[in-house]
């Protein structure tokens, strides 16, 4: 049996007001670095807290744009890949694969290829996920 | 003189200086700022709340309708209908369900067993009468799917209703109050939509533990039917008789246990020294997913009142001490497909079994083992 086909997520619905805000940041931070640059060619002095200020809300502007665009809405519908252990009762032998249509544990399969005996699904379960967020640990 | 300009100084060149122009708009700015918040702190305190539960309904919404097109497809992939079954879907989708009177309580369980014996004939018909060509564990699986999005659907009406309400009174504690159980009404609906995908696909859920371990207890045992969607299987373990039960597999089912439990004590004429039932339980914040825990008392969830009563009145009648045994899960995991670490705690709930009746009870005893849950994905 086929695996259903993976679905992309729900696009994220972004207001078109923070869109605006993030745009209208990053002329002004623009805007403002480069009014820095003239008056540094026409007086030869450096506005140095002005340039941090301005390079830090461009940093801002642009970040915060991925950000709204990076993350799409998870509604808890995609397909996750998920396991199924056949065992052999009798001798042991035991294998994974991946899960299809008409699994359920408990089902007897053909017989093993060892033994002889009939084997069975043993479990069915969600492929832990390798890599985990690494979280801070709280005392408890 | 020299003095008096130092002093006032740092007064006239202040962030907000009053000696120019631009110091006068931004002190008008500034006054303009304090009156707003001051009058006007509250709603723009409730706009932004407003704002946060309207991003929560809308995924709301994509997930009810994401829901039903699941139910719909699944009902047209598994259950081959003549005419399209949306209309049918769409009115299931409104079903409503009216809790027994408990003005009076006396006889509440009976009727409460009794209207819920009707909702599930009433939804398994509207299901076989949308997938004429499912087969039974396909018919369960689907009324579960369909159960699934109308709880989906209902979560969505309230939240909006409570949304409008508030926005139309402009009160800020019933939007307050929506607020603050968003987080947690979010993480159920986020659960439910997972439990459909494993549902459309026969996957067992988190929630169905107890019948894993009471599956891998029968397995290889002859069973039979003793209540409705219930097997029971003779085993022997260490030494005693024990009556091993669960819901009927591999559909999506829970069975009556209490009804079952109450059937085998009355066969036994009471002589059962001992039950346990195990279940899936919900875990607090910090505990392990998998983790086991026993107890005293009927491990059967709040979805299973009357059989939980059924279990406490047989229990107590014919003095019999009644043990649980409950694997720890998240809300999330209990719909979902089941985890590894659920999986490992099935095992560990089956060595715990063992080792509670070798301690408990004597050779030749009799006992009753029952695993609770919805069995979706998992036979016998």
């Amino acid at each position: 049996m086929s695996r259903p086909p993976r679905e992309m997520p729900a696009a994220r619905r972004i207001p078109s007001i923070f869109m605006i805000l993030v745009f209208v940041m990053l002329i002004l931070s623009a805007a403002a670095l480069y009014q820095v640059i003239e008056a540094y060619r026409s007086t030869r002095t450096l506005d140095l807290a002005n340039i941090v200020l301005s390079l830090s809300a461009i940093a801002i502007s642009v970040y915060m744009f991925f950000q709204l665009r990076a993350k799409p809405l998870k509604l808890g519908f995609e397909i996750k890949e998920v396991l199924t252990t056949v065992e052999c009762p009798k001798c042991g032998h035991k294998n994974t694969r991946e899960f299809t249509s008409g699994d359920f544990i408990f089902k007897e399969l053909e017989p093993c290829e060892k033994c002889n005996e009939n084997k069975m699904i043993s479990s069915i379960y969600l492929k832990p996920e390798e890599k985990q967020k690494k979280r801070k640990k709280t005392p408890f | 003189m020299l003095m008096a300009a130092a002093v006032q100084a740092p007064v006239s060149m202040g962030i907000f200086p009053q000696d120019n122009g631009l110091g006068w708009i931004l002190q008008l700015i500034w006054i303009v700022f304090f009156v707003v918040f001051m009058f006007y702190g509250q709603r723009i305190q409730m706009t932004i709340m407003l704002r946060e539960i309207a991003s929560s309904l809308y995924k709301l919404r994509l997930m009810r309708d994401k829901g039903r097109s699941i139910a719909i497809s699944t009902i047209k992939e598994l259950g081959n209908p003549n005419d399209d079954p949306t209309p049918r879907v769409d009115r299931f989708l409104e079903h409503i369900y009216i809790p027994p009177v408990s003005l009076d309580p006396v006889g509440i369980i009976q009727r409460l067993e009794h209207i819920i014996d009707v909702r599930d004939l009433r939804f398994k018909g509207d299901v076989k009468a949308m997938a004429p060509q499912a087969d039974e564990t396909q018919i369960d699986n689907l009324t579960m799917v369909l159960e699934v999005a109308l709880d989906l659907n209902q979560i969505y009406k309230i939240i909006r209703h409570f949304y409008l309400q508030g926005k139309k009174t402009l009160s800020i504690y019933t939007v307050m109050q929506l607020q603050m159980i968003l987080p947690i009404v979010m993480k159920q609906s986020e659960a439910l939509a997972n439990a459909l995908r494993a549902l459309t696909l026969g996957q067992p859920i988190g929630d169905g533990a107890g019948c894993l371990v009471a599956g891998r207890l029968m397995y290889g045992s002859e069973k039979r039917e003793i209540a409705k969607d219930i097997v029971v299987s003779d085993v022997m373990i260490e030494g005693r008789k024990a009556y091993v039960l669960k819901a009927k597999g591999p559909g999506g089912n829970v069975g009556k246990p209490g009804e079952a439990i109450k059937r085998i004590l009355e066969e036994n004429e009471g002589k059962v020294s001992f039950i346990i039932l195990i279940d899936a339980a919900l875990k607090l914040e910090g505990e392990k997913v998998g983790e086991v825990a026993e107890g005293i008392g009927v491990a059967i969830g709040p979805a299973g009142l009357v059989d939980k009563y059924k279990v406490e009145e047989i229990a107590t009648k014919y003095k019999v001490p009644l043990n649980a045994i409950v694997i720890k899960e998240d809300i999330g995991d209990a719909y979902s497909t089941m985890r590894k670490e659920i999986i490992d705690g099935a095992e560990i709930a089956v060595e715990r079994i063992k080792q509670l009746i070798q301690e408990r009870t004597k050779e030749g005893d009799t006992v009753i083992v029952a695993g609770i849950g919805n069995t979706m994905g998992v036979g016998q």
